[in-house]
């Protein structure tokens, strides 16, 4: 069709005064703040790179990023195996399945909120659900999970998996009909058996679905601010501060906007360095041909 | 597919699928379940799996002297408005990025979809500053405004359901004189509607959910949504588990009530905005 060269400006109108006032701008603005000394009741003042300096030799600040790093570490893997799993479950055919996919998604759409403070009280330490079943299978004194801080990031990335890995499943599940059924049906005649074809066939020909999931949790593994908000503020200590928190933590409770920024720089390079090498890495493993 | 295997197969995936099952309901019981008992129960040794006394004492606190009503019509409007604001930017750019040739389509397209991979906490700092300058903080203005401008999900959703209707029904109206915007209004929306109650649900779902904007922008308590009722709620009465969770239970059953009611129509718009593959 042939509109007036105006026209589809005016229908992307809102769209891109959303891209480059809502997430362009403040790319930019956020990078041009990192460089400076700010609080958001006075003036800012250039300093040049003493955030970054003051944030690359701060022993906390890399204790935070390995963190983050141990939360992708746990939930990245979980969500890819998991997810898959329960995806080839409920791609059996079975009676039943949709109930047990509703009550699997559950999680998904409940708030980060309820399903942290929920969680929080199983995981509570004297009168926890979770304790309780221990000290019922005979350990004498179980972990005060949340209090320690040798377990409390460990417990938050596993209650963010939980909440998260029914999403992940649906888009696994969308993949598997994607395969077509004749592959399955010639390699049951010559005889293979579940886990070869599950690895043979199911593996290699669910990869493309496998990539946008692995691109999607990682990116999802470092949204984590409201899990770790809810459950712990971080604690006890830094041992559960993940990078988002202590964007927020820095920028809203001590309001130190210029370090706040810096430490948003670096975490936008960190998912921007990932996802490149993601896509970069792509055509050895990917195959998009059956 | 219909199952083919045998039965001792089939009871092994039927005990996978029902352990797992319960990993992923019983916090929601057990949430519910808590709180219906007063303070002095749930702290008990054993635990009761079944209140022998339970008590609405909880949700009576919470909606009389802890006023969640007032946060359930703030959350109902914050999240209802800016799930309709979804509809139509998305609708719109989507029907231009699908149907229309205009230079820089591909950019803005490309860059509209790469900044979904931008954590919202990288953006939030000059957002809340430009937010400040505005005057915006302690209003709705700050959550309701992104919704009605920023949606890459829900343009690509859009987009991708446009692509698909037939040219002739464009050109057939184009033919009786319609304009873009008419076309766009009277021909494509009305087709539309399974992908404009999928990008409601999810938006009204991430709205409704959604915790750092009020933290950030919200400080006066009858302006608060839910999830940041129960949170500050949290930091207050910090071991009262009991009013705790009846909170909990308050911000989730709305919600969870239209998910068991339309959880086709969620999964599909689940599935369809995931660009799989």
């Amino acid at each position: 069709m042939k509109y007036k060269w105006y026209v589809p400006y005016l229908f992307v109108l809102l769209a891109l005064i959303g891209l480059f006032v809502f997430r362009l701008g403040p790319i930019a603005m956020v990078t041009g703040i990192s460089f400076t000394d700010w609080s958001p009741f006075g003036d800012p003042s250039f300093i040049g790179f003493e955030n970054y300096e003051y944030m690359f030799t701060d022993p906390s600040f890399w204790e935070i990023v390995l963190n983050t790093v141990i939360f992708s570490a746990i939930f990245v893997p979980s969500i890819l195996v998991f997810s898959l799993l329960l995806a080839v479950l409920l791609n059996k055919g079975l009676k039943g399945t949709t109930l047990f996919r509703v009550m699997y998604f559950a999680p998904v759409i409940t708030s980060t909120v309820a399903i942290g403070i929920v969680w929080q009280w199983l995981f509570s330490t004297d009168a926890g659900f979770v304790n309780f079943i221990l000290r019922f299978l005979g350990m004498e004194n179980p972990p005060s999970w949340l209090s320690d801080g040798k377990y409390s990031l460990g417990v938050v990335a596993f209650v963010y998996s939980w909440k998260r890995i029914g999403y992940y499943m649906i888009i696994y599940l969308a993949g598997l009909q994607d395969i077509p059924r004749v592959l399955m049906e010639a390699a049951r005649i010559d005889g293979a058996n579940k886990i070869r074809m599950f690895f043979k066939i199911t593996v290699p020909l669910i990869t493309p679905t496998t990539f946008f999931i692995l691109i999607m949790s990682i990116i999802d593994s470092f949204k984590n601010f409201e899990i770790v908000y809810t459950m712990t503020r971080g604690g006890p200590g830094i041992s559960s501060t993940t990078l988002s928190y202590y964007i927020f933590q820095n920028a809203f409770e001590m309001f130190d906007m210029g370090y706040a920024s810096s430490v948003a720089v670096f975490l936008l390079l960190i998912v921007g360095i990932i996802t490149f090498v993601n896509f970069r890495m792509k055509s050895r493993w990917v195959k998009y041909q059956y | 597919m219909k199952y083919k295997g045998n039965l001792s197969g089939k009871i092994g995936i039927y005990s996978l699928l029902i352990v797992i099952a319960i990993i992923m309901i019983f916090p929601f019981y057990w949430m519910i379940i808590t709180s219906l008992q007063p303070l002095g129960a749930i702290y008990k040794f054993p635990p009761e799996f079944w209140p022998e006394n339970p008590t609405a004492e909880n949700y009576q606190a919470i909606f009389g002297k802890f006023d969640f009503l007032r946060f359930t019509l703030n959350s109902l409007f914050v999240t209802t408005v800016a799930a309709v604001g979804q509809l139509f930017t998305c609708s719109l750019a989507g029907f231009a990025f699908a149907r229309m040739k205009f230079k820089g389509k591909e950019l803005f397209f490309g860059l509209i979809l790469a900044t979904m991979m931008v954590p919202v906490e990288v953006v939030i700092i000059p957002e809340f500053l430009l937010m400040n300058q505005l005057g915006w903080v302690n209003s709705y203005l700050p959550i309701l405004i992104p919704s009605f401008l920023v949606g890459a999900t829900g343009i690509f959703l859009m987009r991708s359901f446009f692509e698909n209707v037939p040219r002739e029904l464009e050109e057939a109206a184009a033919i009786d004189g319609a304009g873009a915007f008419k076309i766009y209004w009277k021909v494509f929306m009305p087709l539309s509607r399974s992908p404009l109650s999928a990008l409601f649900i999810i938006s009204y779902l991430i709205n409704w959910n959604a915790l750092l904007r009020p933290l950030v922008y919200l400080n006066e308590k009858v302006l608060f949504t839910l999830p940041l009722a129960v949170t500050t709620f949290k930091g207050e009465y910090e071991s009262q588990w009991n009013y705790l969770l009846a909170g909990a239970v308050v911000s989730v059953i709305p919600i969870l009530v239209v998910y068991l009611l339309m959880q086709k129509q969620f999964i599909e718009g689940i599935t369809n905005t995931g660009l799989k593959g």
